[in-house]
């Protein structure tokens, strides 16, 4: 009897989907009535399945926000006096130095159209891989948005003071970099600690290697160069870190897709990928710290 | 006992067709066109199981040959599995050996006796740089692409020996011999004329898995995957990789599908003038110009 309701009700929900909810589809047309009904059953189902996912990822969220809204700014972090504060900074800071492995080099990819304080960001990261002892920190806006406010970033990066307290009151040496096309930029005379920064877009990923196989061909084309010798080696010193240190080696993917926006390739090959979803950047803090705890644990096996 | 044989057999046929029922459901929305696999945690799974690492790498296979045939029910047109890095070969004399007599025995067997190439039409591809693999392995190789090069079905690009850094050079040098031999004039080079000569040109890449639960690319597919792939890293050892895994990814990225469209379509609208003209510049001019728009 029970099951002869549930037939009753699915039926016209699953005859009424079909004929209102599933676009149109002329192959659909030409299948047996039957077969139609059947497949806005399947049809429902999946619509069903998909709203469960889709609550069940609002809930991750929605948690994941709650948690990090009590989490501390960095500014306040680094600048405040309130005795938790001073401990609590204390405390990761003891965290930070206990980690047995650190990325040399760190990369954060922020979301396309991510204009509001964007300069903000920019220093937060700085402020976080100067208590994290990273020597090296890359910002990459596939719009190419971040080299617009070039200016801007590199006059608060000048006067930052959450920078300098995160390197103790002993400000680092900044050098800023915005692709091969721009010149370098020091910000501060050379200290004890630098800190490489790089602002990167698209630019500096699929059309680098664009240019350089046209620099390539052109060499082979004047003799310079022969194309039995271009090989990997060859090819990877070409593309080498504009610093000298590794491809970024943590990758902070800073949207809700985990899906890489066109990132320069060459660039991943041993990153890992932390994902964050959106938010402040301000409330970072501890999606940073359990991303360089989770990439503490991990094993470089090299293929082996 | 034959009871318990009936019984079987009614299971079996009884969860094949739920299986087929489940796949149907996911059919009625959007499907990749293009699904990879980095096929990680054989070795971990055979430790766990107590049993030697050859152990692991044959339920690997057998995982694998399961993956195929989801993919194949669900109308996957192109999977992509890596099989063998070029950096594997640092392993150990005995393992590499093991793993080349595996693949051996197994790409033969895929080609001449599976469902997948006999009844579905299935067409291999191997991927990779097989200059480093012995004689005995590339003949297989290529009797297993010579015997599927016309099948209309699914494609498997199988990645042995590969490495994407490897692939991306493979193709400059490609590009270049090209340009070169006046195939191609030098002011054609463009993104669209690299990627046409990668191993695996496309069709782009949809979704990228990997299992036992790390969270790199280790040198996979690089330049696909940097494209608004999907990524699903899972945290199980590849042979524990379930249809439960397999459709709990496909219904990920079909509630994401749209945005990832829409992404798309944006990195479309501003990079169209860039696959074809010879100016890097042009790529900062046609966003802004396409922001002012």
């Amino acid at each position: 009897m029970s099951v002869t309701l549930w037939l009753l009700a699915f039926v016209p929900v699953a005859a009424l989907i079909r004929f209102v909810g599933i676009p149109d589809d002329t192959l659909q047309q030409t299948k047996p009535f039957l077969r139609q009904i059947f497949d806005g059953l399947c049809y429902a189902i999946l619509r069903f399945l998909h709203l469960a996912f889709a609550v069940h990822k609002s809930f991750q969220s929605w948690v994941q926000m709650t948690l990090l809204q009590n989490e501390v700014d960095v500014h306040d972090l680094l600048l405040g006096d309130r005795p938790a504060l001073v401990e609590e900074r204390a405390e990761l800071e003891m965290f930070l130095l206990s980690l047995p492995q650190r990325p040399e080099h760190f990369a954060v990819v922020l979301p396309d159209g991510h204009t509001d304080d964007i300069v903000d960001d920019v220093e937060a990261l700085c402020a976080w891989s100067g208590m994290a002892k990273i020597p090296r920190l890359t910002v990459y806006s596939r719009d190419g948005r971040l080299k617009d406010f070039a200016d801007a970033i590199e006059a608060r990066l000048r006067k930052s003071k959450i920078i300098s307290r995160a390197y103790n009151n002993n400000p680092p040496s900044i050098i800023l970099d915005l692709g091969t096309h721009y010149a370098k930029r020091h910000i501060t005379s050379p200290g004890n600690h630098p800190l490489h920064v790089s602002l990167w877009s698209r630019e500096d990923g699929f059309p680098a290697l664009v240019e350089l196989s046209r620099s390539l061909a052109k060499q082979v084309s004047a003799g310079t160069l022969s194309a039995k010798s271009i090989d990997e080696t060859m090819v990877a010193s070409l593309l080498k870190d504009p610093f000298g240190f590794a491809h970024p080696e943590l990758l902070l993917l800073y949207d809700d897709l985990i899906c890489i926006p066109e990132f320069p390739p060459w660039q991943l090959q041993n990153t890992e990928v932390y994902q964050i979803g959106q938010g402040s950047v301000k409330s970072l803090g501890d999606a940073v710290v359990r991303a360089l705890g989770s990439y503490a644990k991990i094993e470089k096996r090299w293929g082996k | 006992m034959p009871l318990q044989k009936h019984c079987r057999k009614l299971c079996s046929q009884a969860s094949n067709i739920f299986r087929k029922f489940l796949v149907h459901i996911l059919q009625q929305g959007p499907i990749p066109k293009h699904v990879a696999f980095i096929m990680d945690g054989n070795r971990r799974f055979a430790r766990k199981s107590h049993q030697v690492t050859t152990s692991g790498h044959v339920a690997g296979f057998h995982k694998l040959a399961n993956v195929l045939e989801w993919c194949n029910d669900l109308g996957i047109k192109h999977v992509s599995v890596f099989a063998f890095a070029i950096n594997n070969f640092n392993r150990s004399e005995e393992e590499v050996s093991a793993l080349m007599h595996l693949a051996k025995d197994k790409l033969k067997e895929l080609a001449d006796n599976s469902e997948l190439v006999r009844y579905h039409g299935a067409r291999i591809r191997i991927v990779g740089n097989k200059a480093l693999l012995p004689s005995e392995v590339r003949q297989v190789m290529d009797y297993a692409e010579k015997t599927t090069q016309d099948n209309k079905g699914m494609t498997l690009n199988v990645c042995f020996p590969y490495s994407s850094t490897d692939e991306m050079t493979s193709a400059i040098r490609a590009l270049i011999d090209d340009a070169e031999s006046g195939k191609l004039q030098e002011s054609e080079i463009s993104e669209g004329t690299l990627e046409s000569r990668l191993q695996i040109p496309g069709p782009d890449l949809d979704i990228l898995v990997r299992t036992s639960g790390q969270i790199r690319f280790s040198n996979f597919m690089l330049w696909q995957s940097s494209k608004m792939a999907y990524i699903q890293f899972i945290d199980v050892y590849w042979p524990e990789f379930s249809l439960f895994h397999m459709l709990s990814i496909m219904i990920s990225w079909q509630c994401a599908y749209l945005a990832i469209e829409k992404k798309k379509q944006t990195v479309a609208e501003c990079t169209r003038p860039c696959m074809l003209s010879a100016s890097v510049s042009d790529d900062e001019t046609c966003c802004s110009e396409r922001e002012a728009a």
